[in-house]
């Protein structure tokens, strides 16, 4: 019961990811300060999935990336690129859609 | 930081080729920060266990490595059989197994039709393919079912010492290789001169047998031989670091480019290469040759195909986002 509680909750935080990080590299950062940023905002990310995410965002064209040198060390900083900008939009004009559908949906729901 | 340059060889091991250098040294820079910022937080350095912990959390090399491969790919029948983490690797396996079961039977049906005349079925000759792929995903499966007790049992500190990846620079290991393929190349470019080399005591009998090779085949086999002294000279280059890797690569795709047209003219003027009045001898002769020019042209057009492949692969990584 328990594995599949987790698994369910990782389907459902699976999806709110790319969002999340769209947003949050609306300014750049390289990949620890954007796992640090997120965990301050509550979002905690796995490392072994969010650089794996923060490569295939790029290959799809929502981010860009560069390496640049930063307090003595070679880094990786991503940014929302050109073509990111519109999709994250539309993505949050989704997801508060679906907020809002969803509230008023667990409205019922007593926990 | 030892331990942490096991893992990240250990991640580097399983990563596709012509990611590796980069992955890993985004890798590194991310979990230096954090083990930094740990230090920072601690106003001391890591103890190996505090390093162990980090690197620990960070995932199993191969399960890190697994998704940095390929997004969101798994095997399910209504539910998950083979997981994203454990797919790309379970599909470069059973490729690999598929690759060369096929070429070994592609061989076997050759030489079989060539000196027994029999017909073989392509029923017949594909028939292990369903069988291997079948045993292939039911080990994955299990693997896939106990991946939890496997992988995640596992210790930062028992990973391999880490040795580099691109095996570049002259190493003995490097050197003997280089001598072995100059011995090669010296060793075809004398056989003409000296067939005992090749035949051994039979080249005794090559006078009387009177066997003559095609008036073009000096041109070929000059060929073959000046490209393979030219790859030796663009190793040795390559392995005292004194021509760019990214330069060598494509001087080297360029020779293989050459070989693959003298591989396509020997193929073409195939399988009449001998002559002799012994029609029994000539025949076996040129029907080994082919064989052997067959095989020669098959792994020389793998070869170039996968170069040709990372290459183009390494220029698409290294543009900006939107030149690709």
């Amino acid at each position: 019961m328990n594995e599949s509680l987790e698994n369910l909750k990782l389907e459902l935080r699976r999806g709110c990811l790319v969002l999340a990080v769209l947003a949050q590299l609306r300014e750049e950062h390289y990949g620890y300060t954007l796992r640090k940023a997120l965990a301050e905002d509550g979002l905690e990310i796995e490392e072994s999935t969010l650089y794996p995410l923060l490569r295939r965002l790029e290959t799809q064209g929502l981010l860009t990336s560069e390496w640049r040198e930063e307090d003595k060390r070679n880094k990786r900083f991503y940014k929302l690129s050109k073509e990111g900008k519109p999709v994250l939009r539309q993505l949050v004009e989704e997801w508060r859609a679906l907020d809002e559908s969803l509230d008023r949906i667990l409205r019922e729901v007593r926990v | 930081m030892n331990m942490l340059e096991r893992y990240l060889h250990a991640v580097a091991r399983l990563l596709p080729k012509a990611r590796r250098e980069d992955i890993i040294e985004e890798l590194r820079t991310n979990l230096l920060a954090q083990m930094e910022d740990r230090e920072e937080e601690l106003g001391r350095a890591l103890t190996d266990d505090e390093q162990a912990d980090i690197l620990r959390r960070h995932g199993n090399p191969t399960l890190v490595a697994g998704r940095y491969r390929e997004p969101n790919l798994g095997l399910a029948f209504g539910i998950q059989l083979i997981g994203p983490e454990l797919f790309p690797i379970y599909r470069t396996v059973l490729g690999m197994i598929l690759g060369i079961t096929i070429v070994i039977l592609a061989v076997v049906a050759f030489l079989l039709s060539r000196t027994t005349h029999e017909t073989i079925t392509l029923a017949r000759l594909l028939a292990p393919l369903p069988i291997q792929i079948i045993v292939t995903t039911l080990i994955f499966i299990l693997i896939d079912r106990g991946k939890d007790h496997v992988l995640n049992r596992w210790d930062p500190r028992d990973l391999p010492a880490a040795r580099p990846v691109s095996e570049e620079g002259p190493t003995g290991r490097n050197i003997f290789r280089l001598l072995c393929q100059a011995v090669g190349t010296a060793w075809l470019a004398l056989t003409p001169h000296w067939p005992y080399l090749m035949l051994g005591p039979g080249a005794l009998y090559l006078p009387a047998m009177q066997v003559q090779f095609w008036p073009q085949y000096p041109f070929f086999y000059g060929a073959i031989v000046a490209l393979l002294c030219a790859g030796l000279v663009l190793d040795f280059f390559v392995l005292f670091r004194w021509l760019p890797r990214r330069r060598a690569r494509v001087i080297e795709l360029a020779l293989r480019g050459l070989g693959l047209c003298v591989g396509a003219s020997l193929l073409i003027h195939g399988p009449n290469y001998v002559t002799s009045p012994y029609k029994e001898v000539a025949n076996w002769a040129n029907e080994t040759l082919y064989i052997c020019v067959v095989i020669a042209v098959a792994i020389h057009v793998w070869l170039t195909a996968s170069e040709l492949r990372a290459l183009v692969r390494d220029r698409h990584q290294m543009l900006p986002a939107g030149q690709h």
